[in-house]
């Protein structure tokens, strides 16, 4: 299991004992085609490292619409989703599915939680790790926000399709 | 010299022991701020985590030339600088007193040579900072799910509901 975390941009500045703490803590899971990995709205829950296959993250809008925010594919690197679901107490934001076989590693929220009473420097590390991932998101989307409201003030040629896109780039579960 | 305020009062000392928050305490500075005087200036070096142990303290920032816009009232016990310490050292707002303001400082070089060298103190100060930039982000994911949402049900091209759209992002989002 602790190979399945190696090459993870996400563990990669854990030592290997703490990978290794990490891959004995998690399970392996699979999801069939169509299947929710995380389910807005649902509970927090745990943290996925997508080992193979694709998922698709869509936010459900006002009015029983929803939006695709975005498609990851595993086998461009393998990549984790639901990381805020550690720290967090609110409820999923998106939904995110399986699109065809998905084969993942889960690290349980409850599991993490021990570590972290526990006070094991891997999870405080992890901890670490989404905080500045969350602490940057807000950063670049606040500055995404005072800029669109810039040119709309100037009345300037704002593509409102472009800021769309780009407030919801790298969306965190 | 006056007692300082007790550090554990802050919400992110929490999981702290006792000899954890006395580390902090000896690493840190005590500061103190009158009414109406800066803490923070918005596009300045934000080399500082300010831990507030009492007194009401204004959020501000420029989101249009010549306005300044009141993101926020806080209250002590709270941490301000934080974003700075997690993303690049630059206040994004300034922060100014409302009343007198005890603090205490922690520098941020400081603190991020103890999370490399894997300080437990630190470690669990940070842990309690990305709890509550978690529940901002899950707040932020759902403004941006209300602006999206409102930008593909008007026409952004005609210029009156460019100006309603652009008031309110100015009064939702939260900065």
């Amino acid at each position: 299991m602790e190979e399945m975390l190696q090459g993870v941009r996400f563990f990669e500045f854990l030592t290997e004992e703490e990978r290794e703490e990490f891959a004995e803590a998690s399970e392996p899971v699979s999801f069939g085609d169509g299947e929710n990995i995380i389910e807005e709205g649902a509970e927090q829950g745990s943290l996925f490292v997508l080992i193979s296959g694709a998922v698709e993250v869509r936010k459900g809008l006002p009015g029983g619409r929803s939006r695709l925010l975005a498609e990851i594919d595993a086998s461009r690197g393998r990549t984790v989703v639901g990381e805020r679901g550690l720290l967090g107490e609110s409820g999923a934001s998106a939904t995110v599915t399986a699109v065809g076989e998905v084969e993942a590693i889960r690290i349980p929220r409850e599991t993490f939680r021990r570590m972290v009473r526990e006070g094991r420097p891997a999870a405080f590390k992890l901890s670490y790790r989404i905080a500045r991932t969350l602490a940057r998101r807000l950063a670049r989307l606040d500055e995404e926000v005072v800029e669109a409201i810039r040119e709309l003030e100037n009345k300037g040629e704002t593509d409102m399709e472009a800021f769309r896109d780009r407030l919801i780039t790298d969306w965190s579960v | 010299m006056r007692e300082m305020p007790d550090l554990k009062d802050v919400p992110i000392f929490k999981q702290l022991d006792e000899d954890e928050r006395a580390e902090v305490e000896e690493l840190a500075e005590p500061r103190s701020f009158e009414a109406g005087q800066r803490i923070l200036e918005e596009g300045a070096p934000e080399g500082w985590l300010y831990l507030l142990t009492s007194g009401t303290v204004e959020v501000y920032k420029k989101v249009l030339p010549g306005r300044r816009q009141r993101l926020a009232t806080l209250e002590a016990p709270t941490v301000i600088g934080e974003m700075g310490l997690l993303t690049e050292p630059r206040a994004t707002a300034s922060v100014e007193a409302m009343t007198r303001v005890e603090a205490h400082g922690l520098g941020r070089d400081l603190l991020l040579e103890m999370l490399d060298a894997d300080s437990p103190a630190a470690c669990k100060l940070v842990y309690e900072i990305g709890r509550t930039l978690a529940e901002r982000v899950a707040a932020t994911n759902e403004t941006v799910a209300e602006v999206i949402s409102r930008l593909e049900n008007t026409d952004a091209r005609e210029s009156e509901e460019v100006d309603v759209f652009r008031d309110r992002l100015v009064q939702d989002w939260s900065f």
